[in-house]
Parts: structure tokens; sequence; C-alpha cells
């Protein structure tokens, strides 16, 4: 059955959402949306699956990071736990490209063809790294690599992934763990914890026997091992995968009483929340933001090995603070994020409100603090680890900023906008690194404060 | 290049303007009309960059000057800066000191204020005719010493001069008091008719004809007196 309309697409990813939280994934809300309570790892994972996204999950060990991934992805991709799990990536010092991407099939090279047996994990749209910070900065780089392309590419055959979406977990630091490099952190379009859910709620885990078993079927999981092992073309291997997981839909419909989506599904809600604009204050308050993580008066931009200069007129904004530029993934990072959690609560354009509720979870992984700001701030009682929790308090700072200047700044780029269609007039001026930002844009020559 | 704040196309541009960039856009203004009016009463009644003293030539100055400034709003402030306009600016290419003294003058007449304060002292340029005709119930103080003709045809009004003032001082004036706190040139209440002035410098002479009115020096009545008028 195909659910066309925007309602109907949007109730089944609710009754997703709600089938996950009431009997697989325990935990306390923690993001408050419209008044509703949501618990963020659980809301911005279904987010990232619906939007071909890459998410990063970080927690203690044992407290779901993977398993809310596996659980969300088994239902928006209607795949079997069994076949997500055979496709999942661990990580470890010792994992090679051969068992990540794909390898040579023997026996063809023996008679001296050169054919590549692709790894499910290459070949499925639905990819999980297992504690991705345990993996050499090299593995990494070339998870991340084809993911971001979506083609993977062994010898010299490549396959390329139409839909797929990426859930990287990591372990805090300890002896076996190498850190997440910056350039590669940033590919991830949000991180988010998956927090211990208190001891009311952990108690109840378990208390209703293994929950996991409605969402496996052994014969269809073997059957999709046989389809993904075939030798015949990607493409046609994943259509015939399409068929298998329309059965499983069908099944899981039957025994838990939760509809799932197709292929087509997927494609029609990611066209929808394409479409849902920005309105005009959320479009400000974005530009605000990167302004404040970007502008460096002094240098042009923040670049990471310079440092700010004493008593700078521009103390008090975040750029300040931090010693690294954000980069223009972020952007789309925000984009794609608020526009689903838009079509999610039914609301025909992204508002401040949206924003406010993706922005610390795609900022938190990519700002670099100073080490005195972190010492500021490390001891400050909140319940979110440190980097998020960092990235709400300045996402709170920018937005009472806004808040105050709102009027000034929209009034600012309506005045940018008939300048550069070439009104005489004079761009407005103000004291935040966006009036300064959009002067430059104008190509006013911008002298010191 | 694509116009990166098209999205904000839509939204009425407001101009809010912040208050001192209001009050100094109306000074602005101001300042325009008097220099303009200033340069105006320049080309019509000097020719050949020359101005001669004759009584008709400084009635029909006075008139125009008068004329030029009826719809002008202006305070002492503005007098003020237009008094420094002409020392220095270049917006006055050239300063004729007796058309810009009855400018001054019509300008002082016909302010709002009764009680003007003009700071003098730091300006290259000796402004004449200053207080010229200054009606009854103003009050005109002169901070510096100042050039010829001051206080000429005052008309009832109280002209103060920290400084000391040129020749000519209250030519032909009809009511009213000049107070000068330093010393006065030649000529002093030359064809005065009333009134009184009071000097608490020198005096280099008093005039030769006088209508009435009195003259004091250092509280002494000097005129009108038997004894020669030659202090």
């Amino acid at each position: 059955m195909v659910y066309n309309s925007n309602g109907a697409l949007r109730e089944a990813v609710h009754e997703i959402h709600d089938y996950i939280r009431e009997n697989l994934y325990f935990n306390r809300s923690d993001l408050a949306l419209k008044g509703k309570g949501y618990n963020s790892a659980l809301l911005l994972s279904l987010m990232t699956g619906l939007r071909k996204g890459k998410a990063l999950i970080i927690g203690e060990p044992g407290l779901g990071k993977t398993t809310s991934a596996e659980y969300v992805c088994c239902l928006l991709y209607r795949m079997p736990l069994g076949t997500i799990w055979g496709s999942e990536v661990a990580g470890h010092p010792e994992q090679t490209e051969e068992k990540i991407i794909g390898r040579p099939d023997l026996g063809r090279l023996n008679l001296g063809e050169e054919v590549v047996v692709w790894s499910h994990f290459a070949m499925l749209p639905v990819k999980i790294v297992d504690e991705i910070n345990r993996l050499p900065e090299t593995k990494q780089s070339m998870i991340l690599d084809g993911v971001d392309r979506g083609n993977w590419e062994y010898l010299n055959d490549a396959i390329i992934n139409r839909e797929y979406c990426l859930f990287a977990t990591a372990n805090y630091q300890d002896r076996g763990t190498n850190t997440i490099i910056a350039p590669l952190v940033d590919r991830f379009d949000l991180m988010v914890e998956s927090k211990h859910p208190g001891a009311n709620l952990a108690y109840m885990i378990g208390s209703r026997g293994p929950a996991t078993s409605t969402l496996r079927d052994e014969e269809l999981e073997g059957e999709f091992h046989k389809t993904l092992a075939e030798r015949s073309p990607y493409e046609v291997r994943m259509e015939k995968l399409e068929l298998l997981c329309e059965r499983f839909g069908e099944m899981i419909r039957r025994t838990a009483q939760v509809r799932s989506l197709s292929r087509t599904e997927r494609e029609t809600i990611r066209n929808q929340m394409d479409q849902i604009h920005f309105d005009l204050d959320s479009n400000a308050f974005l530009r605000m933001v990167i302004s404040e993580l970007s502008f460096c008066h002094r240098f042009g931009q923040k670049r990471s090995h310079e440092t700010c200069e004493e008593g700078c007129h521009f103390t008090g904004y975040v750029c300040n603070g931090i010693r690294n530029c954000i980069s223009n993934r972020f952007p789309t990072s925000v984009r794609s994020m608020a526009q689903a959690i838009a079509w999610f609560m039914g609301d025909q354009a992204v508002g401040i409100e949206h924003l406010k509720a993706v922005l610390p979870y795609t900022l938190a992984h990519r700002l670099q603090w100073k080490e005195e700001v972190v010492a500021q701030r490390e001891k400050e009682p909140r319940n979110d680890p440190l980097p998020i929790h960092m990235a709400k308090e300045c996402v709170r700072d920018m937005h009472r900023r806004y808040m105050e200047q709102a009027p000034q700044v929209k009034n600012a780029l309506a005045v940018a906008c008939q300048v550069a269609q070439g009104a005489s007039m004079e761009p407005v001026q103000g004291d935040h690194p966006l009036f300064w930002e959009i002067r430059r844009d104008l190509g006013e020559e911008v002298l010191e404060p | 290049m694509k116009n990166p704040f098209e999205d904000f196309g839509s939204l009425s541009v407001e101009r809010k303007e912040l208050p001192l960039e209001r009050i100094v856009r109306a000074r602005e203004e101001v300042m325009e009309r008097m220099v303009h009016g200033y340069l105006k009463l320049v080309e019509e009644e000097v020719k050949d960059l020359v101005w001669l003293v004759e009584h008709s030539r400084v009635v029909k100055a006075y008139s125009a000057a008068v004329k030029s400034i009826r719809e002008l709003h202006y305070d002492s402030d503005d007098i003020e800066e237009f008094c420094a306009e002409l020392d220095s600016s270049n917006r006055i290419p050239y300063m004729i000191s007796g058309p810009a003294g009855i400018y001054l003058s019509a300008l002082v007449n016909h302010a709002q204020e009764d009680r003007i304060v003009l700071p003098l002292k730091d300006y290259q340029r000796a402004f004449h005719f200053v207080g010229y005709r200054l009606p009854d119930g103003k009050t005109l103080i002169l901070q510096g010493d100042v050039g010829d003709f001051v206080g000429a045809g005052l008309s009832g009004g109280r002209l103060v001069v920290e400084g000391s003032v040129g020749n000519w001082c209250g030519a032909g004036m009809l009511k009213g008091e000049i107070q000068v706190m330093e010393n006065s040139g030649q000529n002093t209440g030359e064809w005065m008719r009333g009134g009184e002035i009071h000097v608490e410098g020198r005096i280099r002479s008093v005039g030769k004809t006088l209508f009435g009115g009195r003259i004091f020096q250092r509280g002494k009545l000097v005129m009108p007196q038997e004894t020669d008028p030659d202090v």
C-alpha cells in the first residue's frame, strides 16, 4: 500500500516513531517541539534516515546507540534486523577495505577475471558503523568519502548507491579509541547522544521479552542474503531487494501493527521536505548564526591557526570563543534537518523553532572551542555531554541576539537586496558581524570598528 | 552573480534613522539655506567685490537679508555655526565683512531667542555691522573683538561686547544700550539719536555729530558735555 498524501506519510512516520519509542527504545524526552517532548536521539535518527543523512551517535557503551539506529533503519527501509546486522561495520583497528567495501571474487580471479564481491555495507542503503572511533583515521575517511559521494570503488569496479544513510556510533575517549579528525567529523550532519534512560525506564527494558523478535524473519533474512550474494548487476539485485522489502513491510504490518515505508514513499517524503521553504525569520537567523561562526574582521574569516586579537571589538560574539571556521556542510545539514523537522511537525515553513531544535545537534561536533572557553563551562550543571551543552548555550545566545535585532537584520537584508539590484541606497549599519558581512557582499570597504 | 539577498526582496524597506542623524540633517539644511541666502545677498549687493558703506546700501542689503531668511527656522546655534562658516568654510568663497555682518544682524534680529551669545574671539576675521538694528527686547552678547559699525542703527536692544569694537560703534543708533567691555575706535556714537553707549576702556574718539543719546566711559558721562569731545 502506498501512502501518497503528505498527511498519510507523516502519520506513517509518526507511527514508526511512536512504535520504536513505546516498544523498542525507552528513553526520556530531551527535546520539546510545539509543546510535545521527544527524545533527540530517536527523533533525529529518524530524520537522518529520511533525509539520507549522516548521524554520529555518541554515548556510554550499552546505552542503545547502535540499536536505536538499527530500529530506525529497519522500519524506515523495511529491512529485517538480521540483514542490517549483517551489513554493519564494526570499528576495530584491524578492519580492512576488503571487509568494508568489497573484495575480489577469488574463484573468478583464479580464472583470470577481476570481479568484485561487494560488501553488504556498500550495497545496502542502510549503513551502520559501530564504534567508528575505534577505526584508524584512514578507514574512517574511506567510509565517509564513500558515503559523501554515494559511490564505492574497488579495483576497477564501482557501484553507486541511489539512496543511503549513515549512522556511526562512538564511545567516549578511552585507550582503544582514535580521534575522529575535524574534516571527518564535519561530514556528519549531526551529533546526538543516546543517554541513559533513567532507573525507572531502564528497569522496564527486557521486561517484556526480546522486543526485536517482531523485526526479524529468518526466512526473509536468508532471501535477502541470497539476493545480495547473487552475481547479477547491482541495480538488478536492488530491484529484487525492494520486492523482499515489501514482503518484510507486509509482515511487520501484520505482526507488529506498524507501518513502514517503501522506496517510493521515502522519495515522496524527501520531495515534500525539499519543498518546505524557510520563513524570513529563520532565513535571517541562520544567516546570523553562520556569520557569527565564520566572521573575523581582522583576518577576513575564521581560520583554525589564527588567533583573535586581544580586545577585539567582536569579543562578545561566538567567533571569539571558537578556533575554527564553520564549513559549508553546516548550512546544508541545518537546512536538511530543519526541513525534516518542519515536515514531521506538519508545518508549511521552517521557522525559528525548527532551527533552534536542530542547530545544537548540527553544531556540537563542528565547533572547536578555545580552551579557556571550555574551562569556563565544563563544570556547569548540565544534562548533555559538554559539546552539545556548549552548542545549546551558544544557540541560545545567538537566538537572544537575533530576537533583539530581528527587525534591523531583516531590514538590512531587504536594503541589501535592493542595493544588489542597483538601487542607490546606503547599506544598513550595525554591530553584529552579519551587518559587516552584508556590506562586504555589496563590495564596500569595511573599516576597522 | 546571484543576488544572495533575493529572499528579502519582497520585504518593504524601512529607513529607520537615528535621532542624531535627523538632527544633523536638519541643521545641514538650515546651514545650506543660510549660506545660499548670504551668497545671493553678496551677488546682488556687491559689485566687483567692493562694498561701499552708504546708508541706502546698508538699508537695502538689510532688507534683502531679511527677505531671504523670512521662512527659515533656526536658532542661536545655527547663527553661531554660520559665523564659523563665514570665518573658515570652503562653502563661502568670499566673505565680505559688511554684508556678512548685516546678514548676521538680520539673523539675530529675527531669531526666536531673546538672548543670543556669539563667541567670536577665535575667528580670524572681524565682523562689521554686528548688532545692526538690534530691536527692543533682544540682548546680543559678542564674545571677543568685533569690527566697525557695531550696533549701528540699534533699535532698542542691548548689545554687550566682551572685547573691543572698531570705528563708528553705535552709529545712528535710535535707542537701546551698547556696552563695550574694552576699547572703542573712532567716531563712536556718530549720528546717534538716542540710547546709551558704555565703554569700559579707552574711547579713541566720539562722533562729531550726535543728535541725542549718551556716551559713558568707565561710568562717567562723556557725551553730551561741554568739553572737547576727543578723550
